[in-house]
């Protein structure tokens, strides 16, 4: 026996108010510590309880400061109110934590929560938006398209009517050339529409339905035309596995699972946007991958260098694309330093290339922003 | 030793009516949500059922009738059990539900918009299931006197129930909310109990109108400032303008605040029955007092962490014998501190303001609610019995996945 679990009983008594927990009367009571039961009686005109010291407990968090509400461990009903904290030092474990009754069941839902989210954002999602996305018609697919570039023209842009396109004739018909070398390359040529945007943004991408936006930034900063067609390439490789459209639908199906995990807290939408990124990401990496070496199937054929896209690589490397370590887990394009390694690794022994637009040709692409409108001839 | 059992401050004249009080500190709040926010934000949210628990048991304790508290026995490991349940079963709905009326969209109407619509509109009846079960739990979880409050389960008819009201209330322009509010509350106070006795709602949803009159009259001058605007001049609709836009809010307030006076004071219990004298004004200065106060203080934390941080950055360019600073380097946004600190004030930003919101508004309105309440009819009291508990086992995790937004 130990003193400091069983201190000594005082001989004073207490006034409380006791709840049964049937009644809805308060039961005035007398209580007490009985030092030889280790217990604490409760004695009312009709009743004595006896609750063992080490059975009760403290009701937490209550704004009264001054009065002490207790209740017997394992009982969830009966209560005892006393006006003062006097008798707190005479219960060990007034503020022991309830046990988790529920402990394996909680296991077991929490696997399952985060299994069928799991599942239904990186496998369910995924795979019927694969399969669906062969089943919209291409009238549809590229009106998606359109809606999608208008709102990445607004976006870019403190315009209202958004960032211009690039339309200079000449420059034009230079795109037009390098997209038919491009194109004539191919087995089966899908529908493009492509854009220059007049935007210093070094990027391109590839939308719903066959819209490839190239930016001036891009054209500005290749140094030579091949470069740009090796991007151009790349962008035609997502269109034909029709990545676009499958991510707008995957990020349709997941964004909103993700969604309620997080509830309300911390404002939600940051934390569920960052999420949403890193499977994007995921995603993407794959894809990524695949519109590479059909890039340089492409190029190889077409008579350009695939190792034009790794001079691009390089470039976009030297102007900061290159993120290593957490951040580089929310980007959707892998690691740069490799994609280089086989971009170069793709070219054949003994390639020879062929010229793919004149002095002239080059310097009208360079110059296509000369000329810009808030529509484009090619849609 | 003195026989003084704790008894009620100032107990009433007439023994038969019981009065109601609040005797929370703001302080002793302030620091439990403050404490409960802060693990909430570390443990990426997952406090937020034990936050929620906690808040709730101060709450409920803190509103006494008669000298006798509330008491919250709500456990937050069911809470979170049942947030985990409802996520099972939303994951799939929501996942695959939006996935196809993406493609469908795509498909038919060449446009995300339908699909964002579909899915918004689908979620409306779970979210009315969720807000009446997330009510049933809450009742389940509440006593007085030792006894439980109860809620029949009923959630789908709620939720049918909302939908078709909201719509009447849709196509009448707003004329038909009393009828919503009236018989959405009768639906929910009709299954409610308190231990063995049932609660009825009494009235009729037309007495409700007269709460809506300075909501119809800021609705007036909102369209008289619109029609003037277009027939005369624009300078004429100034003052119904001014007019609409300070009347309106006081009107919603007022709404809210009478009608649940008229719905309190028509609810019966065997003969118990509740009085209520709230202020529409004093509400509204809580409001408008609360959100200036925690605007005003917030815009001057972070204008003083904006400070700082640019001293600080002034400082470093200093000690590598630069004496120029750039600003720009601040708007760059790859900076590892800048990030960091960026990170760190968004969740304290966050977290202040749920903090303040529970202490300067949520707190005092239910202060001046809780002064205000009588029950009447108290002798009715003893002869009423305890009911079985209300297992629920999936709490109110429904609400939760769905940020429902009960506040407390």
């Amino acid at each position: 026996m130990s003193d400091a679990l069983f201190p000594p009983a005082r001989r004073d008594h207490h006034t409380g108010r006791f709840f049964d927990g049937i009644v809805p009367m308060p039961i005035k009571a007398e209580v007490w510590v009985d030092a030889s039961q280790r217990a604490l009686i409760i004695e009312t005109t009709d009743i004595t309880e006896t609750w063992p010291l080490l059975d009760v407990r403290l009701i937490p968090d209550q704004a009264d400061k001054a009065r002490l509400v207790l209740r017997l461990h394992g009982d969830p009903l009966r209560r005892l109110v006393l006006p003062d904290h006097r008798l707190l030092p005479d219960l060990p474990h007034a503020t022991r934590r309830a046990p988790v009754i529920q402990r394996s069941k909680l296991f077991v839902w929490a696997a399952a929560a985060v299994a069928s989210v799991g599942l239904i954002a990186f496998v369910l999602v995924p795979l019927m938006a694969d399969q669906l996305a062969e089943f919209i018609p291409p009238e549809g697919e590229h009106a998606l398209g359109e809606v999608t570039l208008e709102q990445i023209r607004g976006a870019l842009s403190e315009n209202v009517d958004g960032v211009h396109f690039c339309t200079k004739a000449p420059g034009r018909s230079a795109l037009d050339q390098m997209q038919n070398r491009l194109t004539q390359a191919m087995d089966a040529p899908p529908q493009l529409t492509v854009h220059v945007l007049d935007h210093p943004m070094v990027n391109a991408f590839a939308l719903p339905g066959g819209h490839i936006v190239l930016f001036k930034g891009l054209i500005d900063k290749a140094a030579d035309p091949e470069e740009i067609a090796a991007v151009f390439a790349h962008e035609i490789g997502h269109v034909v596995s029709r990545d676009p459209t499958r991510h707008a639908l995957r990020s349709a199906g997941s964004i909103g699972v993700l969604g309620l995990l997080f509830g309300d807290f911390a404002g939600g939408a940051m934390m569920l946007l960052l999420t949403e990124q890193l499977i994007a990401a995921q995603y993407s990496r794959d894809a990524e991958a695949q519109a590479d070496v059909f890039a340089y199937q492409v190029l190889q054929r077409a008579g350009i260098s695939p190792a034009e896209l790794a001079d691009m690589f390089e470039r976009f490397r030297s102007l900061g694309g290159e993120i290593s370590g957490i951040e580089a887990h929310f980007m959707s394009h892998p690691a740069l330093g490799d994609r280089i390694a086989q971009a170069r690794a793709a070219v054949p022994t003994g390639f020879e290339s062929r010229a793919l637009l004149s002095q002239s040709q080059w310097a009208d692409l360079q110059t296509i922003c000369d000329q810009t409108s808030t529509f484009d001839q090619a849609q | 030793m003195p026989d003084a059992a704790p008894a009620p401050p100032t107990p009433p004249a007439n023994p038969n009516v019981l009065a109601g009080e609040f005797v929370g500190l703001r302080r002793h709040l302030f620091w439990l949500a403050f404490k409960t926010g802060i693990l909430t934000v570390l443990t990426l949210g997952f406090y937020r059922f034990w936050m929620k628990t906690r808040l709730r048991r101060w709450y409920w304790s803190a509103i006494r009738i008669g000298g006798i508290p509330l008491e919250y026995v709500g456990d937050p490991i069911e809470k979170l059990l049942g947030f985990l349940v409802a996520v099972v079963i939303l994951a799939f709905y929501i996942g695959v539900v939006n996935l196809l009326l993406m493609f469908a969209s795509f498909a038919l109407f060449q446009g995300n918009f339908a699909a964002y619509l579909l899915s918004f509109l689908g979620v409306i009846p779970i979210w009315f299931y969720a807000q009446y079960r997330a009510r049933r739990y809450v009742l389940a979880r509440t006593r007085w006197r030792g006894l439980r409050f109860g809620l029949e389960p009923a959630a789908w008819g709620y939720a049918w129930r909302s939908l078709l009201y909201w719509g009447l209330t849709l196509v009448s322009a707003g004329l038909l909310w009393p009828l919503m509010t009236f018989r959405l509350e009768k639906y929910k106070t009709d299954r409610t109990s308190w231990g063995t006795a049932r609660l009825t709602q009494g009235g009729r949803w037309t007495m409700l109108y007269p709460s809506a009159k300075w909501l119809f009259i800021g609705i007036v001058a909102g369209l008289a400032t619109a029609v003037i605007a277009f027939s005369s001049s624009p300078d004429n609709a100034l003052l119904p303008g001014l007019a609409a836009i300070l009347v309106l809010p006081f009107g919603l307030v007022y709404y809210r605040v009478d009608s649940l006076r008229r719905l309190t004071e028509t609810k019966k219990m065997q003969e118990i029955t509740l009085k209520m004298r709230p202020s529409s004004l004093r509400v509204f200065g809580i409001y408008v007092g609360g959100y200036l106060f925690a605007g005003i203080l917030l815009g001057l934390i972070m204008g003083l962490v904006f400070f700082v941080t640019i001293g600080a950055f002034l400082g470093t360019a200093e000690n590598f014998g630069t004496d120029t600073f750039d600003p720009e380097i601040l708007f760059q946004g790859n900076h590892p501190v800048l990030i960091a600190i960026g990170v760190a004030t968004y969740f304290a930003v966050f977290l202040l303001w749920s903090v303040l919101m529970q202490t300067y508004v949520t707190m005092p309105i239910m202060r001046h609610y809780a002064s205000v309440l009588e029950l009447h009819g108290a002798d009715n009291i003893k002869d009423i019995r305890q009911r079985p508990r209300d297992e629920h086992i999936e709490a109110e995790g429904f609400a939760e996945a769905l940020d429902v937004g009960a506040s407390i």
